[in-house]
């Protein structure tokens, strides 16, 4: 890709200086096949830093029984009651916050779309918020301020959700504001009130349809980062999954290696899902591009 | 009776007014376009009929029925948008049913309307395409169909043809109108393009900074423009200085030359007036008794297919004069003195000089 976008800058230049034409048009296929194999190199070598760690982890996993590689210690994980109760749990707690984080977001997303875009400065940076301040900073946060009454919640797991939901604010509203970039969502909405929808017609069967790729993507996200969340259910006293990886992790040695596969392959497994589901969505705006470029040729006699 | 009215309507944005004191009252039946360049106001008169703006003061009626406080999904108003707007997520058969069955209809009823409205677009075919599957042509014609579909009161049309080719955008304008007076809907047609208004419209409202500037006909509007601006914006036009030289015989003159208009002229002699001519209503060396006549130097030539416009120098004013292209024409050299000639009733008197919009 890299190297088919820049050639034609390399030509534009040779015409620019016509007495070095000649010259550069020689050397154009070599710089060219040159930076092909320098483009191949550096994806190889960014491939390796990632799958290197990850296959020397995998690897580690399969030692569970010495002498012979097996799966052994995914196994024991499998068998251990603590890993199904823990991970249904965190489940349970991704699901209520993308139900939560996405009926808060998705209508205020829409009316800042609609009117008023220039709160969307605030909005973002509210949306950076949780980048800014430790998790750590946030839960004592929330233990102080709901351990008393009338707010004595700090037992309740609608405080954790309240957590997870400002902690996957930034990656929901991101997408969600992506999503509603990429339709024409006035002139979207206004259509379907001329044809007589009311507005809760014109969210679920216009709205939320096309932008079903960006809330997949932003319940995905979330779900990832619940699911391994472990500062907020460690101070809040959760038996989730993050902390129960720490656990495993500090007490013993291979399976803590097969988790980390094994969370790998989930984050894989939602991002295919991703795909799948979102596909037969792409190519729609290609036409409306094309429509409004087409606006530019037409116009006064 | 009137069918639509727009009674003293003002529209302001913070400190600008947009629309200011608007009145207009539209037939049943009737195809009014709003005509003017970019901020005149026209789009945004169309948005109030459609409820998507509410107006700082005025009232709008539809049908003797007072609609500003009735929200957009409730005024029975169709409308057509510039950039098609159909749903991305339905086909074209869906996009069409929408507003049907959002108003409850059954799904036998809407199979049956929906036929009609493909048969009506000449899409028959396509009716499973998704919008991405469709030129931008096909699309505005789904649009039309969906806005038509519930049989709305009135049908609003928001420059629906700028972002189309132009080819298409002539076929589809013919199109349009053929439907519009088939149904025999009430329909407005905002447009910057003055071509699309003179063909398209019963009647055209020509806009100029929220203001209408005159409301006529076609054929009155561009025979007969009431300012300055509307000579300018329709068509294309000469603007000559002249001076008035006998105000009760209607005597004029173009850089020193005697010309005379049909009517008397308002005010005194000398007095420096604005003729307009349009540039079809003059000849070359024309021969009639009765015309007008004024020499200058050929300045250009320019060759625009069906006609040739040619450019006159008269002291310092420009005369363009257009003559119809045929094999056999033959044009006299850059730079030769020609005479032009024009009938009385051609001069189109503007008033003082005054600042007009461009063309």
């Amino acid at each position: 890709m890299n190297v088919a976008a820049r050639m034609p800058r390399s030509t534009v230049a040779a015409q620019a200086h016509p007495a070095r034409s000649r010259n550069s048009a020689s050397s154009r296929t070599n710089s060219a096949s040159s930076r092909k194999v320098w483009s191949w190199l550096w994806l190889a070598l960014g491939s390796l830093y990632f799958i290197v760690p990850l296959l020397a982890t995998f690897l580690f996993s399969l030692r569970g029984k010495k002498g012979v590689l097996s799966f052994t210690a995914y196994a024991h994980v499998f068998k251990d009651a603590q890993f199904l109760t823990t991970f249904t749990f965190s489940i349970e707690m991704a699901i209520l916050t993308i139900v939560v984080g996405l009926a808060l977001i998705i209508p205020t997303a829409i009316w800042m779309h609609l009117r008023v875009p220039r709160a969307r400065v605030l909005i973002e940076s509210f949306a950076l918020l949780p980048f800014v301040i430790p998790p750590i900073v946030l839960v004592f946060g929330l233990i102080r301020l709901f351990s008393r009454p009338p707010l004595a919640l700090v037992t309740s797991p609608a405080l954790l959700v309240a957590g997870y939901v400002v902690l996957s604010f930034p990656y929901i509203f991101r997408s969600v504001d992506a999503g509603l970039r990429a339709i024409d969502l006035r002139v979207l909405t206004e259509a379907a009130q001329s044809l007589g929808a009311g507005w809760s017609t014109t969210l679920f069967r216009v709205v939320l349809p096309n932008i079903r790729v960006a809330l997949l993507s932003a319940a995905f996200l979330t779900f990832s980062i619940v699911v391994g969340e472990l500062t907020l259910a460690v101070m809040l006293a959760w038996p989730a999954f993050g902390p129960y990886m720490a656990l495993v992790g500090r007490d013993l040695a291979y399976e803590p290696a097969a988790l980390a596969i094994l969370s790998f392959l989930l984050t894989w497994g939602s991002i295919a899902l991703m795909q799948v589901l979102s596909r037969g969505i792409r190519g729609t705006n290609a036409t409306e591009y094309r429509g409004r470029r087409g606006s530019l040729t037409g116009g006064v006699h | 009776m009137a069918y639509v009215e727009l009674i003293d309507i003002v529209k302001r944005f913070g400190r600008h007014t947009a629309v200011d004191s608007l009145n207009l009252a539209i037939m049943e039946g009737e195809l009014v376009s709003f005509l003017g360049g970019s901020g005149c106001g026209k789009t945004t008169t169309l948005r109030m009929i459609a409820g998507f703006e509410s107006p700082s003061a005025g009232r709008i009626r539809i049908k003797d029925g007072d609609v500003v406080d009735v929200p957009p999904n409730k005024r029975g108003v169709g409308m057509v948008f510039q950039n098609y707007a159909l749903f991305p997520n339905m086909t074209a058969r869906q996009n069409i049913g929408f507003g049907l069955k959002v108003g409850g209809k059954s799904a036998a009823e809407i199979d049956r309307r929906v036929d009609e409205m493909l048969a009506l677009i000449h899409m028959e075919e396509l009716g499973a395409r998704f919008p991405h599957q469709m030129s931008g042509g096909q699309q505005q014609r789904v649009s039309l169909a969906r806005a038509l579909a519930a049989s709305p009161r009135v049908l609003l049309l928001d420059e629906p043809l700028s972002a189309l080719d132009a080819k298409i955008r002539v076929r589809l304008r013919s199109e349009i109108r053929a439907i519009q007076r088939q149904l025999g809907i009430t329909t407005i047609y905002v447009t910057h393009d003055q071509e699309e208004a003179l063909s398209i419209s019963d009647r055209i409202v020509v806009m100029r900074d929220g203001r209408i500037e005159q409301v006529g006909t076609p054929f009155e509007i561009y025979n007969r423009p009431a300012t300055a601006f509307v000579a300018s914006f329709i068509g294309s036009l000469n603007l000559l200085s002249a001076a008035v030289v006998e105000p009760a015989t209607g005597a004029l003159a173009v850089d020193g030359q005697r010309i005379a208009a049909a009517e008397a002229i308002q005010g005194a002699a000398g007095r420096m007036v604005r003729l307009s001519l349009r540039p079809e209503m003059i000849s070359l060396n024309n021969g009639k008794a009765d015309n007008n006549h004024l020499s200058g130097t050929l300045a250009n030539i320019i060759f625009l297919g069906s006609i040739v416009r040619l450019v006159l120098r008269l002291g310092g004013n420009e005369l363009f004069l257009d003559t119809f292209n045929n094999p056999h024409l033959a044009l006299p050299a850059i730079g030769a003195r020609v005479t032009a000639g024009f009938p009385r009733e051609a001069c189109i008197l503007l008033g003082p000089e005054e600042q007009s919009g461009s063309s």
